[in-house]
């Protein structure tokens, strides 16, 4: 048979057409060159490995309903229709023959590996009955539900508050909670949205060309700028691919980051290359001079050459003595950064910022060169991600709960500006509190965090952790320590709604369950999603809502009614009911565009995937604000306050909206750093690193480790199951540089001990020139284990024995690699690869920053031939010793409360925000 | 219509995305692989710089794998692109010999030759293939040589372009921008035991490995995946050189012999001899198919361009011959004249063939060597004269020894034929099996005692030896 071909000639386009996506035929490539038709629906969805949220079409063949591949979604406006490696390889996720399809129940103790299946039934009584005991006897604190992806946006803020429970936990203090901070303070924004495909000059403190927020769509732009004329300058010790197609690799020595960037800032103010204009209008220079000078005369040009002179010692010497990069090379990038002035895209995520104490200064240092550069907002510049980044809201919001929980935000860290998540175990331990049932959610905190034998600990402590259950969309190191590991859906098989801030405009996308939506779409109907899934997959949207009435079946606790219909009072709310509000009330503009097409919001959302919300979104700062009655204006910095709450800023006689901060101005001057304890870290600064080379014992041999690095094709521990992927990296030896290497007499592939404050590991080394001298680097991902055959996943994690030394030490050592077994996929057979990696975050003891509550990920090592009793993939962690260093670091923290006896500052954000009364102490 | 692929360097990020689209299209197991993303790392701290290649089938206007294919299961469409029919495909691997580019494998799933297709399938119906669309930087572009409209002849027409071997007269498809000559050239940055984050795939290794350099500012190669050509031909291919060598030497040295002395032909004792080795050789060549059951396929699917095709008639031809005379041996009754001289050029021809077919393997350059085919009918009469008439030996082996020597030691066209030939000096299978058990220890008996069959049978194992590493040498030099 012969199908017709789209257009004429010889062009090709990238997709078919969306009026085809109902009924796509094309040829299947397995008969080939036999024309064997296939009929696909094309379902979109979005991506659920990384945080990018880039559009995905599944292939559902309509002969078999089951989905043949996933493509991109060229109706995604961040991905375009294109993906990084890790979009394709979903498919691997879906049919993973080692994937877990059912809900369990442990059999034996927790952690000995013994499961049997649980019906949905059984689950969700259990753990409703349990919290709504919890709930009654008003230990609402004890439940708590810990997020590793969201992969949605504020479903679980209106679920907690609904709950009214202050239990919501996650990741970000071992992700990106330092470099959150140091925007926040700036701006209140807490993220960058750099516009890098009209950039001029495009600066990197990341890898963003194969790792990061957010991979791909950022890769594009910044491609695209460069195509266009932009400079790329990366800062990064390590050769990672992004310095390696950059104009500029300053691979600066780890934590000598902020430097670096002041050194330039020196530069861009002396050669007189910064915007004064811009500084003088948009800077809260006045605070800082009412600051310096109380009762003094405010005057401009004095605050320049006072910021000028607090800067006087970065010089491009010192950056370099700091860093090792040249000093020209600095001075170079700096004029350069300096010319791009409205156009300087830069971004810094985890990499310098989670990496070192004080990193939050980091990204306040980078935000400086943008702001001296006038680039805040503009195109070509870099955004506050709020501009860029679509939220929904609810029909109904629930309010802010009324409750304060010291386990998530403790006294000793202020200004944390996420969850202290990593400490939770040691404070467990400590006896801060304990918990009743614990949600982990695509979160594997044994195998991700620091310290992961000290969770192992607590994970297996009945009276510290009544409850554990684990959803997972795959087996992870901490579900094998759960009560209940329930299977949630992947990027195909769950409802969502996503939005980031990649660009130069605001848009949302909606993950689906393919198979469900498309045999709605030809007729049939489901209760839950789990029916259409793969087993009995289910997805957290329905979870939440039938535990919910489950945890209050007649309303009495109040939480019923927030999970009810807003179209049928009193009924049950359904995902179809969630997403259609939102979409026919709270997304700008799509009501209109489905209109146009002749289709209800929720049916346009389910065919595109995606909308545009706006782009060009600049300048939001100069918006007019109303004024209302009885408002105050300070007749000095002009800000403008109604109730005690600041709302906007006087400036040339026209009252403007500014910036979410105290000051309605971009902080360069931080008060509340001041007033919180840090008056030292009121301006951007640099703080010496945990790591820095005064902090290494020279005749010890210490090293640093930057343990964090990411790969192009994996993501954390969750992509394990992707065969495709495993196939290109599965294992992660030690970078070395040469001359280290021939110091220490190594050689590509000799095993050495990596000695740490905690502990060791057991690697291998690559010898490369790809790495800055002094420093060692051990890529993320790898390393994944398991201790009981039948669970965890044969693709990536080999099995090991764990055991206590009789000094109350814990080692693990390998048992067999990785390698062929038998399964229903035909390639499980045809694993060529043996080894699998070592997990080094094991070894890794806590490291709280003071100020930001973020785990500073680089480690003091000492690497060495080892001792002939060392086995490759060995680990070995002293928990006592861990529990020693957290208190080291708990000695550096200022602890509140602070100001009018707050537990933290009112204007910074908090996730899962309270009541406002409960920022009393 | 030509379609072509262009790589922009400029954009490549070394992501992998493409080859993971394509596996997810192709469902490509495990281990194998149609396109893939070379690293190569030059340059020393911090001038260090790590480059990018998407590496392909070239879909070359003039494709030697589908010249060599005996089956037409690999053919060019009219659309230019390079397709294959695992359906037709015998699993003889001589499309791995033939490609300069490393671009073939055989699907452990069906035991059948495959390669990048530029998902014909999709272009078809007028769909880029998913590398193309998966790309986050577009790097890849996929289009029409002969549509002036095009991007890709836009690209090619304003940038300078490089491609893989241009040398090799392959008319190769795939062009680069930026192309880079440590990664372009597979041998300035051999593969390596291990890589940045991966185990480098096991082959079956016939040689020590090429020893690389894994430290100063030399290209060194930091991500590759298995080099699929490299040992394809095992030791059956050789093994099949040398019982062909048998089995035409079994007739022609004894039928020279014979006609010399004004016999009509040979004795029925060395037509039987050859005709065992015809078999054996027959045998072995569909041992080593992959797909043993379909050998008639080279006789009833024939494409003719193909040496194996031809040889398959060649030899069968010769192996009539030969029954007939046999036959008629054992009849008592005398070969009618011609025929012997008839036989002879079969035999002949037996021997001489594989010099084609393997010229027609323009990955080996050690193989595009003038002295093959001579070489090929001395080795014959050496081994029929081992078995048959030892006496000849006493020139038969300088003469031999003085191919072997031109072959190992003797001018090579290119590197890699350069690299190949070092291979074989280097190996002591060469220096002891090859010339003293092979050469100078069967020559030395002959002279001094006369031992014949023991000087035969050393000269047999020395052939065999040199076959083994003239087949296996070549193959060890990287061509992706």
């Amino acid at each position: 048979m012969t199908l017709d071909r789209l257009s004429p000639g010889s062009g090709l386009q990238a997709f078919p057409p969306p009026e085809t996506w109902d009924d796509w035929r094309e040829y299947d490539p397995k008969e080939w060159p036999r024309r064997v038709e296939k009929r696909y629906m094309l379902v979109p969805t979005v991506c659920f490995n990384c945080e990018a949220a880039c559009g995905l079409l599944a292939y559902v063949d309509k002969d078999a309903m089951r989905v043949r591949k996933f493509e991109g979604n060229p109706l995604h406006p961040a991905s375009r229709g294109r993906n990084c490696a890790k979009g394709p390889a979903t498919i691997n996720q879906i049919h993973d023959p080692e994937r877990i399809l059912h809900p369990l129940r442990r059999a034996g103790r927790r952690g000995d590996g013994q499961w049997r299946r649980a019906s949905w039934d059984e689950v969700l009584d259990e753990i409703g009955g349990r919290i709504r005991a919890a709930f009654r006897e008003g230990r609402r604190n004890e439940v708590m539900y810990h997020v590793g992806r969201p992969g949605h946006e504020r479903t679980m803020d209106r679920i907690l508050k609904a709950w009214g429970i202050d239990g919501h936990n996650s990741h970000t203090n071992v992700c990106s909670s330092s470099a959150r901070l140091g925007y926040a303070l700036w701006s209140g924004y807490d993220r960058p949205s750099p516009d890098h495909a009209n950039a001029r000059f495009i600066l990197l403190l990341s890898s963003h060309l194969e790792a990061g927020h957010y991979f791909n769509p950022h890769a594009q732009r910044i491609v695209e700028g460069k195509l266009a004329g932009a400079r790329l300058a990366v800062m990064d010790p390590r050769l990672s691919n992004t310095a390696s197609v950059a104009d500029y690799w300053l691979p600066t020595y780890p934590g000598s980051e902020a430097a670096v960037l002041l050194a330039m800032a020196k530069v861009i103010l002396d050669e007189g290359r910064a915007d004064l204009a811009y500084l003088e209008r948009w800077t809260n220079w006045r605070h800082f001079m009412a600051d310096r000078h109380p009762g003094g005369e405010l005057r401009f040009d004095s605050f320049v050459a006072e910021l000028t002179e607090h800067y006087r010692e970065f010089t491009p010497e010192m950056a370099e003595a700091e860093s090792g990069v040249p000093r020209e090379k600095i001075v170079e990038v700096a004029r350069l950064i300096g010319a791009a002035r409205g156009a300087f895209a830069s971004h810094v995520w985890r990499g310098s910022a989670s990496g070192n104490l004080g990193g939050w200064q980091v990204s306040r240092a980078l935000q400086l060169l943008t702001v001296l550069t006038a680039s805040v907002g503009t195109p070509g510049g870099t955004s506050p991600h709020g501009w860029n980044k679509y939220k929904p809201v609810f029909w109904e919001e629930p309010p802010g709960q009324k409750q304060w929980n010291d386990l998530l935000f403790p006294k000793e860290w202020p200004l944390s500006h996420y969850e202290m998540s990593f400490l939770l175990p040691h404070f467990l331990k400590e006896g801060r509190g304990k918990l009743d049932v614990y949600f982990t959610r695509v979160y594997n905190p044994v195998w991700t965090n620091p310290d992961g034998l000290t969770w192992l600990e607590v994970l297996k402590d009945e009276a510290l952790v009544g409850l554990h259950a684990a959803l997972t969309p795959t087996w992870n190191e901490t579900a094998v320590f759960a009560d209940y590991v329930l299977p949630m859906g992947m990027a195909g098989e769950r409802h969502d709604i996503q939005s980031q801030e990649t660009q130069d405009g605001r848009w949302v996308s909606f993950r689906q369950p393919v198979l469900r939506a498309a045999r709605e779409r030809m007729g049939e109907s489901f209760r839950f999603t789990y029916e259409a899934n793969p087993g009995e997959v289910w997805e957290e949207d329905e979870f939440w809502i039938e535990l919910s009435w489950r945890i209050d079946p007649d309303g009495a606790l109040g939480i019923r009614r927030w999970f009810e219909s807003p179209f049928r009072p009193g009924e049950k709310l359904t995902v179809a009911d969630y997403y259609r509000w939102i979409f026919e009330n709270a997304v700008p503009g799509l009501p209109a565009a489905a209109a146009a097409q002749g289709l209800a919001p929720l049916d346009y959302m389910r065919r595109h995937g995606a909308f545009l919300v706006a782009t060009g979104v600049h300048g939001l700062q100069e918006s007019p604000v109303a004024v209302p009655a009885g408002a105050a204006k300070d007749p000095v910095t002009g800000l403008v306050t109604a109730a005690g709450k600041a709302i906007g800023v006087e400036i040339d006689g026209n009252v403007v909206a500014g910036w979410p901060t105290p000051s309605r101005r971009l902080e360069v001057f931080s008060p509340t750093m001041k007033e919180w304890g840090w008056p030292e870290e009121a301006l951007p600064g640099y703080i010496r690193s945990h790591v820095h080379r005064s902090a290494l014992d020279a005749a010890k041999g210490e090293m640093v480790l930057i343990p964090t690095f990411r790969l192009p094709t994996l993501i954390h521990t969750r992509s394990g199951n992707a065969k495709y992927l495993n196939e290109i990296s599965h294992r992660n030896p030690v970078w070395i540089h040469t001359t280290d290497a021939r110091r220490l007499g190594l050689r590509t592939g000799d095993r050495v001990r990596v000695t740490t404050e905690i502990g060791y590991f057991v690697n291998r080394v690559w010898v490369t020139e790809a790495i800055a001298p002094g420093v060692v680097a051990c890529s993320h991902h790898m390393g994944r284990w398991r201790l009981h055959e039948g669970e965890g996943s044969r693709w990536a994690a080999a099995r090991v024995s764990l055991q206590q030394t009789p000094d109350g030490g814990w080692l693990m050592r390998q048992l067999d690699g990785l390698g062929p077994f038998a399964s229903a996929d035909p390639d499980s057979r045809r694993i060529w690869w043996s080894d699998g990696g070592v997990h080094q975050n094991l070894t890794f003891a806590v490291h709280p920053d003071p100020v930001s509550g973020m785990h500073c990920w680089h480690q003091k090592v000492v690497v060495s031939r080892g001792e002939p009793e060392d086995r490759y993939g060995d680990v070995f962690v002293d928990t006592q010793r861990s529990m020693e260093v957290y208190r080291e670091w708990l000695g550096k923290t200022r602890p509140g409360p602070g100001p009018g006896g707050l537990r933290r500052p009112l204007w910074l954000d908090r996730p899962l925000r309270p009541a406002e009364e409960m920022f009393k102490a | 219509m030509n379609y072509a692929f262009l790589i922009d360097n400029r954009r490549c990020i070394g992501c992998h995305a493409c080859s993971v689209a394509c596996k997810a299209e192709h469902e490509v197991p495990l281990g194998v692989a149609r396109t893939w993303v070379k690293y190569v790392e030059k340059g020393v701290f911090p001038e260090t710089r790590r480059t990018f290649q998407v590496t392909r089938c070239n879909h070359c206007d003039d494709a030697p794998c589908v010249e060599i294919c005996p089956t037409t299961a690999l053919f060019r469409r009219r659309d230019g692109i390079v397709d294959f029919d695992g359906n037709r495909c015998i699993g003889c691997k001589a499309c791995m010999q033939g490609c300069p580019y490393d671009a073939l494998y055989i699907d452990p799933q069906t035991e059948t030759a495959a390669k990048c297709n530029f998902c014909a399938h999709k272009v078809e119906v007028g769909l880029e293939p998913p590398c193309v669309t998966v790309c986050p930087t577009q790097a890849i572009v996929a289009g029409d040589l002969d549509d002036p409209a095009s991007r890709l002849v836009h690209l090619v027409a304003r940038e300078s372009v490089q491609v893989r071997k241009p040398e090799k007269g392959t008319k190769p498809k795939v062009f680069y921008i930026d192309g880079d000559a440590a990664s372009l050239v597979p041998s300035a940055a051999p593969p390596m035991s291990e890589y940045m984050w991966s185990q480098a795939p096991p082959t079956p290794a016939a040689f020590g490995a090429m020893a690389a350099s894994e430290e100063g500012g030399g290209p060194r190669r930091t991500y590759g995946v298995r080099e699929q050509h490299r040992n394809s031909w095992g030791w059956k291919v050789s093994a099949y050189l040398w019982t062909k060598s048998l089995a035409a030497g079994c007739f022609l040295a004894p039928a020279l012999a014979a006609l010399a002395s004004g016999a009509r032909g040979p004795e029925p004792v060395p037509l039987l001899a050859a005709l065992f080795f015809l078999a054996a050789t027959g045998l072995l060549l569909v041992w080593d198919l992959r797909q043993p059951k379909r050998f008639l396929w080279t006789l009833t699917r024939p494409q003719w361009r193909s040496w194996l095709t031809r040889g398959s008639y060649v030899i069968a031809a010769y192996g009539a011959l030969l029954a007939l005379q046999l036959l008629m041996a054992l009849a008592g009754r005398e070969a009618p004249r011609g025929l012997t001289p008839i036989t002879m050029l079969f035999a002949g021809g037996t021997a001489l063939y594989t010099a084609f077919l393997f010229g027609q393997a323009k990955g080996r350059d050690l193989w595009q060597s003038p002295l093959l085919g001579p070489h090929l009918v001395v080795q014959a009469m050496t081994a029929g004269s081992a078995l048959f008439v030892p006496a000849w030996l006493l020139w038969l082996l300088p003469l031999n020894g003085l191919l072997v020597a031109g072959e190992a030691w003797g001018h090579h066209a290119t590197e890699d034929a350069r690299r190949a030939a070092r291979l074989i000096q280097e190996d002591r299978r060469f220096t002891t099996g090859v010339l003293a058990v092979g050469h100078l220890l069967p020559l030395t008996l002959l002279w001094g005692t006369g031992q014949s069959w023991l000087a035969g049978a050393l000269a047999l194992a020395g052939l065999a030896t040199w076959e083994h590493l003239y087949v296996q040498a070549p193959q060890q030099v990287p061509l992706s």
